[in-house]
């Protein structure tokens, strides 16, 4: 909504207030302001004495404008609209017009001592075809900013649409200032005219329109309006159109009621407020052809429709220069059918605007007496015979009890009955014996609760004491979950890992990048109404995002990456039902430490690395990697955590890491975290420290190239022989040419540590134990020793 | 034979306190004291003595065992010394890092965890609800009307059975009541909300929202005031100033919009919109009662304060971020500057 200052004047005497203080006063009362359009300084009236053509240039003019002082004052210009004796505004060298500061200066030769300024430059309206031509009786020399005073630029509140109008913000402004407003708060309807006969207005959609008036102009002169109502209109951004047109735009911002002039001639037959027809064809005022539905809400003759109903006139009957009788509607449309009508055609207005919000029913009347009072005063003709309606206007008739408990409870410190009294007057309210009767321009006061809202809002959070004090609350499961998540991320980020957070939707083809997830049973989530292709899908897994994440930083020259994403993930049950669960993954690829003058090409982050990885995730956890095969990855293991299953390791295929643009191992890994969690969950216990020294003995055994590791490190888990305490792979040899071992074996050297808990071993206790080890070791395995 | 000894001892002693290095040491300490060394051979010739100069045959033995001992100390000693001052020559201090890999926590979830970290201290606890909601949890039990713009399909995503993905974290809030089996209700929930919307330096699809809930017999404007300046003061600065300006929303009645007043170094000071609040509708709690079936959160019986912010905003504002988009595309030039 944007308001002028000088209009908000007519209302009352703002002239105390500085344009800050204004701003400021909206700004506490919950009107915020978006922005204020102030002309610049250094701009005034000049009166064009003379116009040249300039001798270097066809298209400047070199002009001399009277600006009030003693002598004429050159400026060079390139606008065409204006004639010799128009009054125009003029920037004088120092005004600040947009990111330009004027100067004195030669334009191809010829000096120029300021700048003539269209609407545009003053930030006035978009309009930049010429010059702003201003009204003549303004004398040279006045400061523009008396012809423009500022106008503000207010976001108005849903609740609020008693405040989409000059006269409803005036109302505001008086009851937070106390200055008095100039005129009755409400304009009254002083003709109440007669039901309309069935012939005259036939209201068959009172769903939509409750309430439908009419009045009838004859003998209307249409034409240019007079400088004080183009200039209103043109100082909130409107363009004059003609008087009769102006004057509904005037009433519409001046009252915030919509109304609407046909051209009597242009309709057939008496005015029919009914539903549209399927398919039926409206083309309104813009000129853009709107295919309606049974949903909507004509004003139709017997021809067809000639107005949207509340949203926007036709072309076909509306007011041209060429018109003498109108019909001037008044209506009253139900705010939720308009604003459907308003979004399926996506027609949006300062009519349909308002509907939607709702307006003052008790100002229909009145507004259509206002503006055929106005048509009458610029346009001529009479009024034929009183204003006919048709339909019942909504009840305005309301009290709401005021709370007093409530209202202590609420604001939660007592507040004076008479401040609040004060305050609710203020606003228009009365009180009566049963509570306070609420004007009725507002729609938004119906509870007790409503009018604390308007003590508060007035009384200010300011003036109520803060309170610190509360009750204790336990931590929660979602605390528990929080604080695992936390410190997760912070274990991972100690491990060189970077934290992503991406979107949650992701493309078709990303799922095929999925390559972790557990839940392959189930389905991914497709949203119904997707905004583009690559937001489609629910991801499903947290690694086709961080693979994508990883593609960004690999073309953007760091191929070296750690990266991780704790979040939610999503999929529908095998019966539909969405289920949601939080994941951990990580893209791991590159080089295991930046290479420097120390270690000039370090190794690769690699598999053993990812177990390595997931050891320092879960201290103290028997981690196991069981090889599965998955056609999407070269190398894929379920991971267990003390015995548990949590998630998925693997290796990518390299012709998926190529396609990353990376010529090197990549690996992944996903986990559930609420599987993690429970695998972590217990508390460790303490363990006596040994006290006796261990012995260690080494062996190399050579095995088949196919036979897992894990084969042997499970053997030694479970020899069950009491004096082995731990065992290590220290090597691992292959020779794929088979001149040192054959390229179909691997030799594994294991480094065993034996110890006693009661007493130092012997060298013959240690030899015995290792011995009857390995001999069962190869009776149970397919090795030898070498 | 005492005569050997001596011979022994002065050869030792000359050699000892030349010896170049500690190898030469070790194999020195071999020749005189190791098992074949000098000492022991002649310790063997005792039993050639007659046995009364045997004691004062041993008696010398022991003291130029104990005298070649030390000496072998001493030059070890001095040996050791010389090494430890060399020990730092040749090394340059000036040279680059070895470096291990440095990760970092996103700016999103150190603004979130600090925010969380504040508001537990404040006595809040967590709290979460489903990301995929009904339209009851996100706009009918939040007062919204039934042709509200938000509903529209052009604004909110949809699943073809009708849940949608919630718009706001204040879901949480109808949740949270729904399940609470008791007074007073005191909760924070983190958590994603997602808007239909193009994409840009301002505006994305999804964001990060901190909600939060008091409900109490006896909760008031007081309530909201105290806790929500006192949260905004951790979190910019003891001292900031925080204004409440009214406004509009269908779940709080009355409700305010926060402005926190900035002072950025470099900058002239501003107010920046930072976060909603209010006091909860009581036709909020008349949706919760009625999914309910009961009246332990009658608009009548119970009051309370609901606010929420936009983490995002809050991590742009205080790291001077200009793009929303850099949050999600997780460049780690980008990460590493929160590191």
């Amino acid at each position: 909504m944007k308001a002028s200052l000088r209009w908000l004047n007519d209302h009352l005497d703002l002239s105390a207030k500085s344009i800050p203080e204004m701003a400021a006063l909206l700004t506490a009362a919950g009107i915020e302001v978006e922005g204020i359009q102030c002309p610049p300084d250094h701009v005034v009236v000049a009166r064009i004495e003379s116009s040249e053509r300039h001798p270097d240039a066809d298209k400047l003019s070199v002009c001399q404008v009277n600006d009030g002082g003693a002598t004429p004052r050159q400026i060079v210009c390139g606008a065409k609209n204006y004639e010799v004796g128009d009054h125009v505004p003029l920037a004088l060298p120092g005004a600040r017009i947009g990111d330009m500061v004027i100067k004195t200066g030669k334009l191809r030769g010829v000096e120029s001592q300021g700048m003539l300024c269209s609407a545009r430059e003053l930030g006035l309206s978009e309009d930049a075809s010429g010059l702003l031509i201003l009204p003549r009786d303004l004398p040279p020399g006045t400061s523009f900013a008396q012809v423009h005073p500022p106008v503000f630029d207010l976001e108005i509140t849903p609740n609020r649409p008693d405040l989409l109008s000059h006269l409803g913000l005036a109302r505001e402004l008086s009851a937070l200032t106390g200055i008095r407003l100039k005129r009755p708060p409400v304009f009254t309807s002083t003709a109440p005219g007669r039901a309309a006969k069935s012939s005259e207005i036939s209201l068959q959609d009172r769903e939509t329109c409750s309430f439908y008036s009419a009045r009838i102009l004859r003998g209307v002169k249409v034409g240019p309006s007079p400088d004080w109502l183009r200039d209103k209109l043109q100082a909130i951004g409107l363009r004059p159109i003609n008087n009769v047109v102006d004057i509904t735009n005037f009433i519409l911002m001046e009252m915030g009621q919509p109304l609407h002039a046909f051209d009597l001639s242009l309709l057939k037959g008496g005015i029919r407020v009914r539903r549209a027809g399927e398919g039926e064809k409206f083309t309104a005022l813009d000129g853009r052809t709107h295919l309606l539905t049974p949903d909507d809400c004509v004003i139709a003759d017997s021809k067809g429709a000639q107005a949207l109903g509340g949203v926007m006139g036709g072309e076909s009957s509306g007011v041209t220069e060429a018109t003498t009788d109108i019909l001037l509607e008044a209506a009253y449309f139900e705010p939720s059918l308009i604003r459907r009508t308003s979004h399926r055609h996506g027609i949006h207005t300062d009519s349909s605007y308002r509907f939607e919000r709702g307006v003052d029913p008790a100002q229909v009347m009145a507004a259509s007496e206002a503006a055929a009072r106005l048509v009458l005063e610029l346009a001529g003709g009479q009024l034929e015979g009183v204003p006919v309606w048709c339909g019942e206007l909504p009840s305005t008739s309301v009290t709401v009890p005021l709370d007093n408990a409530l209202c202590r409870r609420l604001l939660g410190s007592p507040i004076p009955p008479a401040e609040i009294g004060r305050i609710l007057k203020a606003f228009g309210l009365q009180k009566e014996s049963d509570g306070w009767r609420i004007p009725s321009y507002r729609l938004d006061l119906r509870r007790p609760v409503d009018l604390v809202e308007e003590v508060a809002r007035v009384h200010g959070l300011d003036r109520i004491p803060g309170k610190t004090t509360a009750p204790f609350v336990p931590p929660s499961r979602a605390d528990q979950e929080y604080d695992f998540r936390r410190a997760l991320r912070t274990r991972l980020g100690h491990l060189g890992f970077h934290e992503c957070q991406t979107i949650k939707l992701i493309s078709e083809a990303q799922l095929a990048l999925d390559v972790a997830t557990q839940h392959r049973n189930l389905s991914p989530l497709r949203v119904k109404n997707p905004m583009t292709e690559p937001h489609t899908f629910l991801r499903p897994g947290l690694t086709p995002s961080l693979l994508r994440i990883a593609e960004h930083n690999v073309r953007m020259g760091t191929s070296d990456l750690r990266l991780f994403e704790i979040g939610t993930v999503f999929a529908a049950s095998p019966k539909g039902q969405p289920i949601e669960l939080q994941h951990l993954a990580l893209v791991a690829t590159g080089r295991l430490e930046p290479p420097s003058w120390r270690a000039s090409k370090p190794d690769l982050f690699d598999f053993a690395a990812l177990r390595g990885l997931l050891e320092q995730l879960c201290p103290g956890q028997a981690i196991d990697l069981l090889p599965i095969e998955d056609p999407r990855l070269l190398l894929a293991a379920e991971i267990k955590v003390g015995g548990g299953k949590v998630g998925l390791a693997g290796c990518l295929l390299p012709a998926t890491a190529r396609s990353l643009d990376l010529d090197q191992p990549v690996l992944v890994a996903e986990i559930g975290i609420k599987k993690l969690m429970a695998a972590l969950g217990s508390p460790s216990l303490f363990h006596p420290l040994p006290r006796f020294p261990a012995i260690t003995r080494d062996v190399a055994i050579e095995a088949p190239a196919d036979l897992p590791g894990q084969a042997i490190s499970d053997f030694f888990q479970s020899s069950g022989e009491p004096l082995l305490e731990s065992f290590r792979l220290f090597d691992l040899f292959v020779d794929p040419t088979g001149t040192r071992l054959a390229a179909d074996r691997k030799s594994l050297a294991w480094s065993l540590t034996y110890r006693s808990a009661t007493e130092t071993l012997a060298a013959p206790q240690v030899d015995a134990a290792h011995g009857r080890l390995l001999d069962r070791l190869k009776a149970a395995l397919p090795i030898t020793f070498r | 034979m005492l005569e050997d000894l001596e011979q022994i001892h002065r050869s030792a002693s000359n050699e000892a306190a030349s010896l170049p290095d500690e190898t030469a040491l070790e194999d020195f300490r071999v020749r005189y004291l190791g098992k074949k060394g000098a000492l022991t051979s002649a310790a063997a010739q005792m039993k050639d003595l007659a046995p009364a100069d045997r004691p004062a045959f041993g008696q010398k033995l022991n003291e130029i065992r104990s005298a070649i001992s030390a000496a072998i100390e001493e030059r070890r000693a001095s040996l050791l010394a010389a090494r430890d001052a060399r020990a730092a020559r040749g090394i340059d201090p000036t040279l680059p890092a070895r470096s291990l890999p440095q990760g970092s926590l996103h700016p999103l979830s150190q603004v979130l965890d600090r925010a969380v970290d504040t508001l537990r201290r404040m006595g809040f606890a967590l709290a979460e609800g489903p990301e995929i909601e009904t339209e009851w949890h996100c706009f009918d039990a939040l007062n919204t009307p039934p042709d509200h713009p938000a509903r529209k399909e052009s604004d909110t995503y949809y699943f073809p059975g009708g849940n949608l993905l919630r718009t706001h974290t204040s879901t949480v809030q109808i949740r949270t009541m729904e399940s609470a089996s008791s007074l007073p209700v005191r909760i924070i929930a983190p958590g994603t909300a997602f808007r239909r919307d193009e994409i840009d330096e301002t505006h994305s699809i999804s964001f990060t929202q901190l909600e939060g809930l008091f409900v109490d017999r006896e909760v008031g404007l007081a309530d909201l005031k105290g806790t929500l300046e006192a949260f905004f003061q951790v979190i910019f600065g003891s001292g900031t100033e925080v204004r409440f300006r009214p406004h509009f929303f269908p779940f709080t009645e009355p409700s305010f919009e926060i402005d926190v007043k900035l002072k950025t170094v470099g900058r002239a000071e501003r107010w920046v919109e930072i976060a909603g609040c209010g006091l909860v509708d009581p036709a909020v709690f008349a949706a919760v009662c009625q999914s309910r079936g009961d009246d332990l959160f009658h608009p009548d019986r119970v009051t309370g304060f609901a606010f929420g912010m936009g983490v995002d905003r809050l991590a742009m504002i205080q790291y001077g971020i200009p793009d929303l988009r850099l949050f999600n595309e997780n460049d780690v030039r980008f990460l590493r500057q929160f590191a």
